[in-house]
């Protein structure tokens, strides 16, 4: 196929609410709003959704009272992205985020498996962009966490951002989110190694 | 940059018809639903609106009465495409397409510049999909007529069809359109 550049139409955080309100973008329609962009959510297998819950759980028990976990919910990102992570740690409790999204999630999780290149290379840089400071996708490709660290601006990146650190971490070992150095994760917990064997 | 799939939001022309009504897509907004995209329209420079209406003008004297000739008027193409071409052709008067924009336009023409391969490639497949029989594109990089004719199916176009005969006409020369073979249209007239 040829190239040639072809420019969709694209929407504001503001016009993206009017839609839903409106009923035209009905809200239990499986997209999200990236960089402008109305991208459609790829059909969810059971190792996706369980894998969620899962890490929802272990995040839950691990950051305790004062933190929120939130699961496939709209972050406010920046005026043209409202996208939906997999998992988001914020501080707070359910009512802080009555009137607006959160917008600066400690830890956002995305559980990766069809959409891995997606959520590394469009989402990552959208995340870095936004100054997010802690981006972990759990893939379910490799089975392991990859950790994102250190958002810097890159011209060659989807959106001209992304991080600079990326550390990968198998079963058996423990990662320390960011905004809590006194506790850690451990993979084998969100990742549970009798699940790969299976696989 | 990594390719990887993103599926983005399709629109379908009874959505996109509410986006307007409701005031969410104000109607000045130069976007064209072309497959369930809203594709926004590069700006376009005065040689491009000259060639648009030398084009109109050309063909509403070739085409004489009982044909309507209207320019950048969207076109019912199909349940998610509505594009706007430059010019297009239909049978009968304005007050025929009162309850919906014509469907089958004897001729389409897009006046080219920067977006060239797009209109080759994209509406080009769009139009050869939809059975348009006549496709012109007024070609002002080049100055030429492009003439696309015989929409047949190819996998490898965009949209899985494409145009089987494609003929280019000099500014010397002359082309008569498929609906009115009884009169040439000298490309000099079409072009800035």
């Amino acid at each position: 196929m040829t190239e040639y550049p072809v420019r969709t139409r694209r929407w504001t955080r503001k016009e993206y609410r009017r839609l839903g309100e409106l009923g035209i973008l009905p809200e239990d329609e499986p997209v999200e709003l990236l960089d402008g962009h109305l991208i459609v959510a790829e059909p969810k297998g059971a190792p996706h959704a369980t894998i969620v819950a899962l890490t929802a759980t272990v995040f839950r028990r691990a950051f305790g009272d004062g933190w929120l976990v939130r699961q496939q919910d709209p972050i406010a990102l920046d005026d043209a992205s409202e996208p939906e992570p997999d998992v988001v740690v914020v501080p707070g409790g359910l009512l802080d985020y009555f009137d607006d999204h959160p917008a600066r999630p400690v830890l956002v999780v995305e559980v990766a498996e069809t959409s891995l290149y997606y959520d590394r290379s469009h989402k990552g840089s959208a995340y870095a962009r936004a100054g997010l400071p802690d981006y972990w996708i759990v893939n379910l490709v490799d089975w392991r966490v990859e950790v994102y660290r250190r958002p810097a601006e890159d011209r060659t990146a989807e959106l001209g951002w992304r991080y600079l650190d990326v550390a990968l971490f198998a079963p058996g070992a423990t990662i320390v989110p960011l905004a809590r150095s006194d506790i850690d994760i451990a993979v084998s917990d969100i990742l549970p190694e009798a699940r790969w064997r299976l696989r | 940059m990594t390719t990887y799939p993103v599926r983005t939001r399709r629109w379908t022309r009874k959505e996109y018809r509410q986006l307007g009504e409701l005031g969410v897509l104000p109607e000045n907004e130069a976007v064209e639903l072309i497959a369930g995209q809203l594709v926004v329209a590069e700006p376009k420079g005065t040689p491009h609106t000259t060639a648009v209406r030398l084009t109109a003008e050309a063909l509403r004297r070739a085409f004489g009465a009982g044909w309507l000739v209207s320019t950048q008027d969207p076109i019912a193409l199909d349940d998610d495409s509505e594009p706007e071409p430059d010019v297009a052709v239909v049978p009968g008067g304005p007050r025929d397409y009162l309850v919906d924009h014509p469907a089958w336009p004897v001729l389409v023409v897009e006046v080219a510049d920067s977006s060239l391969l797009f209109d080759r490639h994209h509406k080009g497949s769009l139009y050869a999909r939809a059975g348009f029989p006549d496709y012109w594109i007024v070609n002002l990089v080049d100055a030429r007529l492009e003439v696309y004719r015989r929409p047949g199916g190819d996998p490898a176009a965009e949209f899985g069809w494409r145009y089987l005969d494609a003929d280019v006409v000099a500014t010397g020369g002359g082309v008569a359109p498929l609906a009115r073979r009884d009169v040439a249209i000298a490309v000099a007239d079409l072009l800035p």
